[in-house]
């Protein structure tokens, strides 16, 4: 289950690249337009955009003269579910403790092992 | 319950409420002393007989159940995955409370947590508190709060689109 997330959070680690993906939030827009507002080369730009491709973050158009990118969401979402497989984990862990903790309690007690 | 705000919360009750998006609390009072659920918590003979979600076996590697010990176990998935984890004993006071914590790892999870147990006795049974911690972590709450911008986004446009759709009929 933390494959991905690991992924998807080793994308994240990186301040341009969050950026980049709140602009592709607001909606898809050219390499061009998304390089604009850094202090930085185009090839550096398309580096990033790589690493978020590979991570399933954004996807690219496949016009060659304009490869608009675009947010995908789906990583996203599984980040922000994940914290819920703990809650399901304890849950049903919690079950099962109920339920072993009746078996022990219903077997006779060994006599000498009292506290 | 009452909607008025309570003025007289004093700090624990905030703590509790602080950072709900990084925090899980569990509440259940389990059939059975407090002392024997302290054990079953604690003793890695009783662990595998109920630590994990149904369909899981562990196996534990080392238990070192005193503050600063290692406890090292792989929980075996029912489709045949192993999950390592990797924990650290922070607090024991038995059989009233124990924290620990899940330390990030690169072949366990990438961010790390704290786990805090209480036990409190209530005549024969045991009123359980299980409140599991996350670290802060950017790259999680950047995914989080982007997460909720978008899907934030749609409803709107959404509704938008329905308020439209009433207006032209």
């Amino acid at each position: 289950m933390t494959d991905r997330l690991s992924t998807t959070l080793a994308a994240l680690a990186d301040p341009t690249r969050r950026a980049i993906l709140a602009r592709l939030a607001l909606g898809q827009t050219s390499v061009t337009d998304l390089a604009a507002p850094f202090d930085m080369s185009l090839p550096a730009v398309s580096k990033h955009l790589k690493v978020l491709e590979r991570a399933g973050l954004i996807a690219r158009g496949r016009d060659a003269q304009w490869r608009p990118c675009r947010l995908h969401a789906e990583p996203l979402k599984e980040v922000a579910d994940w914290i819920e497989h703990y809650r399901r984990f304890w849950e049903q862990s919690l079950d099962r403790l109920e339920s072993y903790l009746h078996e022990l309690q219903a077997k006779p007690k060994k006599p000498g092992r009292r506290k | 319950m009452s909607a008025q705000a309570r003025t007289q919360a004093g700090p624990q009750d905030q703590a509790i409420a602080l950072t709900p998006d990084r925090e899980i609390v569990i509440k259940r009072t389990l059939d059975a002393p407090r002392e024997l659920v302290f054990a079953a918590w604690t003793d890695p003979k009783h662990l595998p007989h109920w630590y994990g979600p149904d369909g899981f076996t562990i196996t534990i590697h080392e238990m070192d159940v005193t503050p600063g010990g290692v406890w090292r176990l792989t929980m075996h998935g029912p489709d045949g995955r192993d999950y390592y984890n990797n924990l650290v004993f922070c607090e024991i006071v038995p059989p009233e409370r124990l924290v620990y914590r899940h330390v990030p790892d690169e072949k366990a999870e990438p961010v790390g947590h704290q786990t805090i147990v209480t036990f409190e006795a209530r005549g024969n049974k045991t009123d359980l508190t299980l409140r599991l911690v996350f670290d802060t972590n950017e790259a999680r709450d950047y995914a989080v709060s982007t997460y909720q911008a978008v899907e934030g986004g749609k409803q709107t446009t959404r509704r938008l689109a329905d308020y439209v759709a009433t207006l032209a009929s």
